[in-house]
């Protein structure tokens, strides 16, 4: 029976994300932030770091990747649940029974893997840019580190797609929280320039691990020890945050049946 | 007499409606965020982001090009949404099928925010005082109000000529993201003009901000405002190109939409 439950999820899953990706390639504002500002960011990132020399282009590619993965994850992601409270199926599926968690996991798996397209554009840009195809260096840990991302943005998505839900409060700042991930990830330059400070709080981040993976095995800097501290970090806040998720949407769901306030903007 | 008291009570009247209606949904966190959090931190990345490929020694480059980028803020995204809204609200009909004077009804839709961009500039500059260590000491701060003064307006001109465009397309917000991030490289906020390819300095001196960044910069170096007097005028006629070419557009919209019957299609 949970055998047979848990395959009801992954097609419930399956058919969420197919349909989250069509809805999305006919979304410009979400094209925009995929496609479009990453590669503008590739383009002012490798103007402005084109003399520091070594392997710049690489750190320009997977740092512009990642800024579309972030603005996809806070952008998208963050309102895949309000979404369906602005079209008006946000109580047909609260009261579905399938699992309200397992539906936003689905849009989430979507964007975060349509997002990673904005890395292999950003790729293809700064080849073209310098003319020749840039090596990833440790292709098989840098694939690696790629799957430990996605588990750990979806994870992170699903906290922020329930948290703008529970407080409306919060998604009043979604624009102001685009460029602070950003900076604290040290997506385009190492937090050693950041104040110390702010050193904890990228530690509590998952794109922070995330960029430190995918930085050290593109360019060929990794080994395994610090690898195994990031892509370990990663799946440890991926555990807490799918923990802490489960918690806000039960107070989603306390939303809808105790205080019927979840139509209200 | 009568009628210019009745265009200027409709731009008045225009402007401070059309600043309400596009903030009257916002909280005041919302705001923060957008106008105060959000180009803060846009500010820092790229400061950040400039140290790291120059060196520290450089920030002020990046603060002053960022803190004028700020007008695009309201210049772009206000304005734009200010034209728009009407369209998307369903009051355009009843705008059209008014005996209003169009240009002061067109431009009134900028007005405060050019006010609301010239405090996002100001805001800019305190931040890059009071966090960056911005040195403002050689600076004549009445020629640097005039600088932010004339590239708000211009930028604003730019937004009332994306807002006609944008009457005509679905993706207001695709146009206005596209066109703001490209500004962040064409206007030499981030990026010196002078090393960009031939075609893209084209570009650049053909869009607003460049020269009220590059006027910002030398006055704040302790140029006098008649050394910068070229630059100014010349960002200010760039301005009011902008702005007759945008209201040629809205003109041409409001008769193609009378003439097709297309004035809701979307």
């Amino acid at each position: 029976m949970k055998l047979r439950r848990f395959w009801d999820y992954v097609r419930v899953v399956r058919v969420t994300a197919l349909m989250t990706f069509r809805q999305n390639v006919a979304d410009m504002f979400i094209l925009f932030a995929v496609l479009f500002q990453p590669l503008i960011i590739v383009v002012m990132a490798m103007w402005m770091l084109k003399d520091m020399g070594g392997d710049y282009a690489i750190w320009v590619v997977v740092g512009s990747g990642m800024t579309g993965l972030w603005s996809s994850l806070l952008f998208v992601s963050g309102n895949s649940i309000t979404g369906e409270r602005w079209v008006g199926t946000l109580e047909y599926l609260v009261s579905s029974p399938t699992p309200m968690q397992v539906v936003v996991f689905g849009k989430t798996l979507s964007n975060v893997i349509q997002s990673l397209f904005s890395m292999v554009l950003s790729y293809a840009l700064v080849s073209l840019m310098l003319g020749t195809p840039i090596n990833i260096a440790q292709p098989g840990l840098f694939a690696i580190s790629v799957v430990f991302t996605t588990i750990s943005f979806i994870s992170f998505g699903l906290i922020i797609a329930a948290a703008f839900v529970v407080s409306p409060e919060v998604q009043r700042w979604q624009n102001g929280l685009e460029f602070p991930i950003y900076i604290l990830a040290g997506f385009l330059f190492p937090i050693a320039l950041l104040p110390g400070w702010t050193t904890p709080l990228s530690y509590l981040l998952p794109p922070y691990w995330a960029a430190q993976a995918l930085h050290a095995t593109a360019a060929g800097t990794a080994q395994l020890s610090g690898l195994a501290v990031s892509w370990g970090v990663m799946l440890g806040l991926s555990v807490v945050l799918f923990a802490i998720s489960g918690g806000l949407f039960r107070s989603v769901l306390r939303k809808a049946r105790v205080d019927a306030t979840l139509g209200m903007q | 007499m009568r009628k210019l008291w009745l265009n200027l009570k409709l731009f008045y009247e225009g402007a401070v409606l059309s600043y309400i209606a596009l903030f009257r949904w916002l909280r005041p966190s919302t705001y923060l965020a957008t106008k105060v959090l959000s180009p803060l931190m846009m500010m820092l990345f790229f400061v950040f982001l400039g140290t790291y490929a120059r060196g520290a020694g450089n920030e002020s480059f990046y603060v002053i090009g960022n803190a004028v980028q700020m007008a695009a803020m309201s210049g772009i995204y206000g304005v734009t949404m200010s034209i728009t809204g009407d369209r998307w609200d369903g009051t355009l009909p009843y705008l059209f099928a008014s005996p209003a004077n169009r240009m002061a009804l067109f431009v009134g839709r900028a007005i405060i925010h050019v006010i609301d961009g010239m405090f996002g500039v100001v805001l800019g500059f305190f931040w890059g005082v009071a966090l960056l260590g911005l040195d403002l000491s050689q600076t004549n701060l009445a020629s640097l109000a005039l600088v932010i003064l004339v590239t708000t307006f211009s930028t604003s001109g730019l937004g009332l000529f994306l807002g006609s465009l944008s009457l005509m397309t679905r993706n207001v917000m695709f146009v206005n993201n596209t066109v703001f991030f490209l500004l962040l490289i064409f206007s030499g906020a981030n990026i010196e003009v002078a090393t960009l390819p031939g075609w893209m300095q084209s570009v650049s001196w053909g869009l607003p901000l460049t020269r009220g960044i590059a006027s910002a910069r030398e006055v704040i170096a302790g140029k006098s405002l008649a050394e910068v007097l070229p630059l100014l005028g010349g960002e200010f006629l760039l301005g009011v190109v902008y702005v007759a070419i945008g209201y040629g557009f809205f003109n041409w919209f409001e008769f193609q939409a009378k003439k097709r019957g297309t004035l809701e299609a979307v």
